[in-house]
């Protein structure tokens, strides 16, 4: 019994020092400037939200969050129709050169963004998509497809071939049976892709760095991390820039929690 | 549309329909740029200038005598060797326990898992206050007596690449303890039941039901741990940029600033070729490994 308490006190110790860093990143950014002596782990007594609101204009995340927002939403839902449409045609139909189209998507689990940034950087420039929001879109979904290509193909293995089938013999198109047969069969990776597409454009630093370099088009991620370096000592502000890139996806997790967790041991490869 | 979609024409077609948008997008912007890196680390190309030259090999003999490469390399490996320790071991321990315990299990999960979901930047915005001269670190450890260890963290040469790790597994060690957690969730009960009934301490039963059941869950996740170490840039890059000097300049760094900021682009491919040859290898074991635990 003895060692049930002290596990429980043991993992509580561990619970409180992952929290800890975003606790005082909240308390910090709720203290009015004449607190900030007080040791971090002080609550704010007099709580004030002037910095969110002076990030949020002066700083201009507000149009940094709306950039994020954009790309993060389109990215989710064109990964779900362009993957499960490729997975679709790996799974249900028949014809030469399946086994080599497979096989490319294999490569993609494979390749890590940072180490073809340069060059993916130039064929971005050479569309002529360099400071648009598309350049980064198309850039997102070509890295993570692969992923969510074999996301797809696990949950269509599911589906007996029966179901298919006799789909065709009432004289269902291919189009209608994926739509009205397959898909909704498949909602559990619908929302595991949507979720974990969104998680992780929004978060992404390196590939908006390279390829949004002008202020307007800036997403958080680069915005914050820009704000850091002239603001450098600025820590009320760069406090409430961090709680606003964090909190959407910290809510969107506290929600979806459990497909996060089966979402995210699916796509660790990433 | 006109045509009949029982005719031999709409059959062929539909694969192509069906796979055109994927494949498509992921060949342009996947495939070929993974090409063209390997193309690139051929050249002399400064990444501006129209014409670039094939110079064979130079690069990579480049990459064998720089210095700096090396210290980058050595630099990844620690920094790797440290999370590893972190993510497989503190998260093995932890999740075993978070296994035994029900009542605050969801709470304590959440709390150990919600840094995964947070952005990178985010993550080295929190720490690099953290890690300041006078920041929370260094007054907790005034606090509870070890003022002696304080250390300005991200200025010291012998500290930086440690506490950048510690930073970075603060935020990935969650996935570890998930994954450990459902690999935990497949050991039988009965075992824990025998080793108890044959007097086994709550340790030995860990030494001797738990670690060898979870063998090859723990090569996944050190396997996966290595290959996400090897790719990270965003928290080194937005902390200390490589700095101070080169004490935290890990690959990715290095060949982003070779490449992308010294307009010398054929020697930052080369680093990027190292950099994929490394991470695809150590990802076609980590593929192996998941594999033969799943079947």
């Amino acid at each position: 019994m003895v060692g049930r308490y002290l596990l429980v006190f043991f993992l509580g110790a561990i619970a409180i020092v992952m929290a800890s860093p975003l606790i005082l990143t909240v308390f910090s950014s709720l203290k009015p400037t004449t607190e900030l002596a007080n040791p971090p782990w002080y609550p704010p007594f007099d709580v004030t939200f002037e910095h969110y609101f002076r990030v949020w204009t002066e700083g201009k995340f507000n149009r940094y969050f709306l950039n994020t927002v954009i790309i993060s939403t389109v990215d989710a839902i064109v990964m779900i129709g362009i993957a499960s449409l490729a997975a679709y045609a790996l799974v249900f139909m028949k014809y030469p050169g399946k086994a080599l189209i497979q096989a490319l998507f294999l490569v993609g689990l494979m390749i890590p963004v940072t180490a073809i940034i340069l060059p993916l950087y130039s064929i971005v420039r050479s569309v002529g998509l360099v400071n648009t929001h598309l350049g980064v879109i198309f850039s997102d979904l070509a890295l993570a497809v692969s992923v969510f290509v074999f996301m797809f193909s696990s949950y269509f293995a599911s589906v007996p071939k029966a179901l298919h089938e006799a789909a065709k013999i009432d004289g269902a198109t291919e189009f209608q049976i994926y739509w009205r047969v397959v898909m909704p069969i498949a909602k559990p990776a619908v929302v595991t892709t949507a979720l974990l597409e969104f998680l992780w454009s929004w978060n992404d630093l390196l590939l908006r760095l390279l390829l949004l370099p002008s202020d307007k088009m800036r997403t958080l991620s680069v915005g914050l991390l820009n704000f850091q370096g002239i603001m450098t000592r600025d820590v009320t502000g760069l406090s409430s820039g961090t709680v606003i890139i964090a909190l959407p996806v910290v809510l969107l997790f506290l929600v979806f929690q459990r497909h996060f967790v089966r979402g995210m041991t699916q796509g660790a490869v990433k | 549309m006109f045509l009949d979609p029982d005719s031999k024409l709409a059959q062929r077609l539909n694969p192509v329909l069906f796979l055109l948008p994927a494949v498509a997008i992921y060949i342009l912007f996947a495939i070929y740029p993974t090409i063209s890196v390997v193309e690139y680390s051929f050249t002399d190309w400064d990444g501006i200038n129209p014409n670039r030259n094939y110079i064979g090999l130079e690069n990579y003999e480049r990459l064998f005598s720089d210095k700096i490469f090396w210290e980058a390399f050595r630099n990844t490996f620690v920094w790797s060797a440290v999370i590893i320790v972190i993510n497989v071991g503190l998260g093995l321990v932890i999740a075993s326990m978070l296994a035994r315990v029900w009542k605050a299990r969801l709470i304590i999960q959440t709390a150990i898992v919600l840094p995964v979901v947070i952005s990178p930047m985010a993550v080295a915005t929190i720490w690099r206050w953290m890690y300041q001269p006078k920041g929370a670190v260094n007054q907790v450890l005034e606090v509870i007596g070890l003022g002696a260890f304080k250390t300005p963290w991200l200025g010291s040469p012998d500290a930086v690449l440690y506490a950048l790790a510690v930073a970075h597994s603060w935020s990935t060690m969650g996935l570890s303890v998930i994954i450990f957690l459902a690999g935990l969730q497949a050991v039988d009960e009965h075992l824990y039941e025998a080793a108890k009934i044959d007097g086994a301490s709550p340790l030995q039963s860990f030494r001797f039901v738990t670690l060898p059941a979870l063998r090859p869950v723990t090569a996944v996740v050190f396997i996966l741990t290595l290959t996400q170490s090897f790719k990270v840039f965003d928290i080194v890059w937005a902390t200390t940029q490589g700095g101070p000097i080169r004490f935290s300049e890990i690959l990715s760094t290095y060949m982003y600033k070779r490449g992308a900021l010294e307009n010398d682009y054929g020697y930052g491919a080369a680093i990027g070729v190292a950099l994929l040859v490394i991470v695809s290898l150590a990802t076609i074991v980590y593929m192996q490994l998941q594999n033969r635990q799943e079947s």
